[in-house]
């Protein structure tokens, strides 16, 4: 069930009236929220319900034994249990299929043969997200941010809750569980903020989404030897702006629905693309799985505490990580270590700048200004640029697919068959929003949240229509659900 | 799994005498937000009822065969025909015409469109020019 489809708007009008109607009844209503976050799931496959069910049982059960346990050695030994379960289950279904055909490729490599166990396995929907989300718990239980929940209900809730539960925001446990603790509340603020971030999502993935990857995206890379210079540079700039549109597009409308439900869930992007550095970049792009790999996985390997050398290290592990957790190929793997090398060498090059010429601490003059503003201008160029180049491995199926884009800059020769001026145009508008001021969503939500039911009906019906005139014919499955 | 059903037993006996002063406030502000935002949707299902019941048809469609499935299929098609035939479908053809035309543009039909408006906008200036001057002369 994609949440731009009808099926999808009936399920969420039946869930939002009945689940405000049991509101006077909590234990009920959050009961209900999670049956429909169970038939949210099995909507897909009814049988990976058992799965996301054993997966939550396993975080559960850790929770209430690190709870009942005091003695350090046995409390690391449980999350330790907790975390490589949840981190199998994932590894079994996600890069089962990868690890084998990987091997059997080195093998022939190196002369030998052999028959490998190969099975068709099938990726759950949204598996690195609810195992992420269980870990997430369990950690925060070990290290007493959150305490240990007693409620089953209440965990399931939290890994199942439909609007984030197949391709995120990674919801923290110590953000939501609190939440379940509290009668939910519908203010004029919620409903501000749930209808603009829903219609800008629907709008960002149902217009400029759609639009660009079937019109521009597809096409380029399904050959990229077939076109020229300016279609694959295009190309590329509508994947970066097809991908956020796509992915953004998705958080927004959960965050939305989240908010008519009465939960809070935080922000996911924030205009990434005006980033000045890699560093800047991953503070504004996913930022609930950049900020889990920080807490998670970057501290607990020692972050920056430990000498630059340890730092660089960590930082690569990190990214070099989190690429493998997108998916099960080797265009990804690439991706997270070009990322961990490109952040460690910018680390790397601001401490050389700050030690050769130190940043002025008295206020400069007019030129300081301009060249402050010159930098920063050339900051987001050059990022843009790293993260596009990125991109072309997270988009290509195979290295030599990446290697064909890459190639193909040198024909600035051929005409473009793609470049449309509505391609450029949707291009053009979607970067234009990313340097609008950053509380412009609020600002709209203030207007929002005091309007008349009427006028509100009028609004989200108006504009639930427009989209639908202007996008394209049926709906494409969101990017991150593959991973 | 207990205290599930303690805080249940909880909620469902003793617990409007236990609301505080603000759990009320907080309680009758959500009433009339729900409220509102039902009337909103329902306002919302009305409107793409009948000014995209051609977005109502293409859903149905997609419906595994079986009697009932054909009757909803039947049902929308004709509500599609009675929404086309009194008008209401246009708006969202004029759009998607529109958008078709921007699809299929050319950078030289962008440049004679360009040079059209600024033409128009030469003449419109030369217009208001004369205008003001017979008024003045």
């Amino acid at each position: 069930m994609l949440f731009p489809t009808i099926e999808f708007g009936i399920f969420f009008l039946v869930v939002f009236a009945a689940g405000w109607a049991a509101r006077g009844t909590p234990e009920i209503r959050k009961l209900f929220l999670l049956g429909a976050s169970y038939f949210f799931y099995g909507w897909w496959d009814w049988r990976f319900l058992a799965l996301l069910f054993v997966s939550t049982l396993i975080n559960y059960l850790a929770g209430l034994a690190l709870a009942r346990s005091a003695r350090p050695g046995l409390r690391k030994f449980i999350v330790g249990v907790a975390v490589v379960a949840g981190l199998s289950i994932l590894g079994f279904f996600k890069y089962y299929g990868f690890f084998l055909t990987s091997l059997s490729v080195l093998l022939e490599t190196a002369g030998l043969t052999r028959d490998l166990p190969f099975m068709q396995v099938i990726l759950p929907v949204g598996i690195s997200f609810f195992t992420f989300q269980g870990i997430s718990y369990v950690v925060d239980v070990y290290r007493g941010h959150v305490p240990a929940e007693r409620s089953l209900p209440n965990v399931m809730l939290y890994i199942s809750f439909f609007p984030q539960l197949v391709a995120g925001p990674i919801v923290r446990a110590a953000d939501f569980l609190p939440q379940l603790h509290r009668p939910a509340n519908l203010t004029r603020a919620h409903v501000g903020v749930g209808v603009v971030l829903i219609l800008s999502g629907l709008l960002k993935k149902m217009v400029v989404a759609n639009y660009l990857a079937t019109e521009l995206v597809d096409p380029v890379f399904f050959d990229p030897a077939a076109v020229g210079a300016l279609d694959l540079l295009v190309g590329v700039y509508g994947y970066a702006i097809q991908i956020y549109c796509d992915f953004s597009g998705y958080s927004d409308i959960a965050i939305g629905v989240a908010a008519l439900l009465g939960y809070r869930f935080l922000e996911n992007f924030d205009q990434p693309y005006r980033a000045s550095s890699l560093q800047d970049f991953w503070r504004r792009w996913h930022i609930s799985l950049s900020t889990w790999l920080r807490d998670y996985l970057y501290v607990p390997l020692g972050g920056n505490r430990h000498g630059e050398a340890k730092t660089y290290r960590n930082l690569f592990l990190t990214m070099f990580l989190g690429g493998i957790w997108h998916g099960a190929a080797w265009t990804f793997v690439f991706w997270g270590a070009f990322h961990g090398t490109m952040l460690a060498v910018e680390r790397y090059a601001r401490r050389q700048i700050e030690f050769f010429a130190p940043a002025e601490t008295a206020p400069g003059g007019i030129m300081s200004a301009l060249g402050n503003a010159a930098q920063h201008l050339v900051g987001i160029v050059w990022t843009f640029h790293l993260v596009c180049f990125a991109w072309i491995f997270f988009r290509a199926d195979s290295f030599a697919t990446a290697g064909s884009y890459l190639a193909g800059f040198a024909r600035w020769g051929e005409a473009s068959q793609y470049v449309t001026p509505f391609m450029a145009g949707l291009i053009v508008i979607a970067m234009f929003f990313q340097f609008t001021p950053r509380h412009l969503g609020r600002w709209l939500a203030r207007g929002v949240q005091h309007l008349p039911s009427p006028v509100l009906g009028l609004l989200l019906g108006g504009c639930i229509w427009l989209i639908w005139a202007i996008a394209p014919e049926g709906v494409a499955p969101f990017i991150y659900f593959q991973f | 799994m207990l205290d599930l059903l303690h805080n249940m037993e909880r909620d469902l006996g003793g617990r409007p005498d236990e609301l505080n002063e603000a759990e009320r406030i907080d309680a009758a502000a959500t009433r009339r937000a729900v409220g509102r935002v039902l009337r909103a949707l329902a306002l919302v299902v009305a409107l793409l009822f009948v000014f995209s019941s051609e977005q109502l048809v293409t859903w149905v469609n997609g419906f595994e065969v079986g009697p009932v499935q054909d009757r909803v299929v039947a049902a929308s098609a004709a509500w599609n025909v009675l929404m086309a035939d009194t008008g209401l479908t246009v708006p969202a053809e004029a759009v998607r015409a529109e958008v078709n035309e921007l699809r299929g543009m050319s950078w030289p039909e962008v440049r004679a469109r360009l040079e059209n408006e600024k033409a128009r906008g030469r003449e419109g200036a030369r217009l208001l020019r004369g205008a003001l001057f017979e008024e003045q002369g």
